[in-house]
């Protein structure tokens, strides 16, 4: 015999009845208060100390409890993390999408956002953010079919807009091609573009990708991650704007005109 | 003492099945938890998200018009409702953009437009959904003066209206989101009102 089996029991707090009726055996040393052990009874002094030790030794009830409470909650949150951090769950967010394009160039140095009326000289070609015109280059969905002036253009992509360029070279059925992306679809422009290194460039804020043929899978990609998503002004609009070509921003001079032609 | 250790009601090996079990169930209710928070909000190819994107661009359009109007309507009736319109609308892209940020989508698909909507393809013309205008119409709305502004506006805004009706059907049929419900029905019940307000300009403006 254990001595476990024999205080254990009877003094685990959950089974001991209290203020009830006294347990069935009513002996007295059993019977009476819940929480002395049951010395004095029987022959007490032969093991004094031996029920306390038990007793102390180890509560196995709330500890399995609150084990299994802890652990289910790791599991939830376990869970919960690999829901939300998952390739395509809902953290999989548009940056990352970004960065999962082959060849994709982010520019993460500052890109400035003043506006201007002067032409301005960008690190990039084509331009990917920085000093702008004060008008935006209308961008709901147009497909102009001469270059457009870069300090517009970049006022579009500060709106959100995806500028899809090409190379004066490339074949006439690959840019109706680039222009069915385009048309009829707002927060896209495209336009050509001179002296470009590869024959489509494509960009947004901060971002550009380099593709040599307009049936590259990467071109959709890079309008799903960011078109609108790249915005550095959320709720901004493509349409009013400038809607001419030319290799110079408008002069304040024809900005006012162009209001004034606007206002009717 | 050295018995507590052993007592056999908590063998290591049972302790092992207990730490698993509690795991395992722990992970059963967390993925039951995000499946019945799925399970109430629109999937990506569902026709609440196809009407959120549609939705937003097919506005876009209708504030490029209505800016127009409300800056060189000739008359002021033109020129208030196209601001009306034109501010209203822009406020809708707004609360359409946040449902698919709440939803966990992207606001860009690969959908084309109308795939949410049975039979959607055959209304498109291009990329150009129901009632919209082509980038002619617009050039030549954007370059009109006088009272050709008002008479192409009060022309392309009841078509855009009427096909964005449409569309504003094909959802209401389709999704049992309150929000989307909500929104959706005061779009219909106003443009509604719109269209027979515009129709009768139409007729008014005709007459001065």
């Amino acid at each position: 015999m254990s001595i476990s089996t024999q205080g254990g029991e009877q003094h685990r707090p959950n089974v001991v009845k209290v203020g009830g009726k006294p347990a069935a055996g009513a002996k007295p040393a059993t019977g009476g208060g819940a929480k002395t052990p049951p010395k004095g009874g029987k022959g007490g002094p032969k093991k004094p100390i031996a029920p306390v030790k038990v007793n102390q030794g180890r509560n196995w009830g709330p500890i399995a409890m609150f084990a299994a409470v802890g652990l289910i909650a790791v599991g939830i949150i376990g869970w919960g993390a690999w829901a939300a951090f998952k390739p395509g769950g809902a953290g999989y967010d548009w940056e990352t999408r970004a960065a999962g394009i082959d060849g994709i160039t982010h520019v993460t140095t500052e890109l400035k956002s003043n506006h201007t009326y002067n032409p301005e000289k960008y690190d990039q070609n084509p331009p990917v953010g920085g000093t702008h015109s004060y008008v935006w280059q209308q961008c709901m969905g147009n497909v102009y079919d001469a270059p457009i002036p870069n300090e517009h253009a970049v006022h579009s992509l500060e709106h959100g807009a995806v500028w899809i360029t090409y190379r004066k070279d490339l074949p006439a059925d690959q840019v109706a091609k680039l222009a069915a992306k385009v048309e009829g679809k707002e927060m896209m422009l495209m336009s050509p573009v001179e002296n470009l290194d590869k024959p489509i460039s494509l960009q947004a804020w901060s971002y550009q990708l380099k593709v040599d043929d307009a049936s590259d899978s990467r071109i959709d990609d890079f309008i799903g991650a960011l078109r609108v998503n790249a915005t550095q002004e959320p709720g901004a609009i493509c349409s009013g704007g400038n809607t001419a070509t030319g290799d110079k921003p408008l002069t304040e001079e024809q900005v006012a005109a162009m209001q004034q032609q606007q206002q009717g | 003492m050295t018995d507590v250790g052993n007592s056999p009601r908590f063998s290591t090996r049972g302790l092992a099945l207990a730490v698993a079990l509690a795991l395992l169930v722990g992970l059963a209710i967390g993925f039951g938890v995000s499946r019945l928070a799925a399970a109430g909000s629109p999937a990506d190819d569902s026709a609440a998200a196809g009407f959120a994107r549609d939705m937003t661009a097919h506005h876009a359009q209708a504030v490029a018009m209505g800016m127009i109007a409300a800056k060189k309507g000739n008359s002021h009736e033109v020129r208030t409702i196209g601001e009306d319109i034109a501010l209203t609308q822009q406020g809708q892209i707004g609360i359409m953009g946040q449902w698919l940020r709440d939803w966990g989508l992207n606001l860009n698909s690969t959908a084309k437009p109308m795939a949410w909507m049975p039979d959607g393809d055959k209304a498109l013309n291009g990329n150009l959904m129901p009632g919209m205008a082509t980038a002619q119409e617009m050039a030549a709305l954007e370059n009109a003066t006088g009272k050709e502004v008002d008479r192409l506006f009060l022309e392309m805004m009841i078509k855009h209206h009427l096909g964005g009706v449409h569309m504003i059907d094909g959802v209401l049929e389709q999704t049992d989101d309150p929000g989307v419900l909500w929104l959706a029905k005061g779009m219909k019940t106003r443009q509604q009102i719109e269209i027979s307000d515009m129709q009768q300009l139409q007729a008014t403006l005709a007459k001065r």
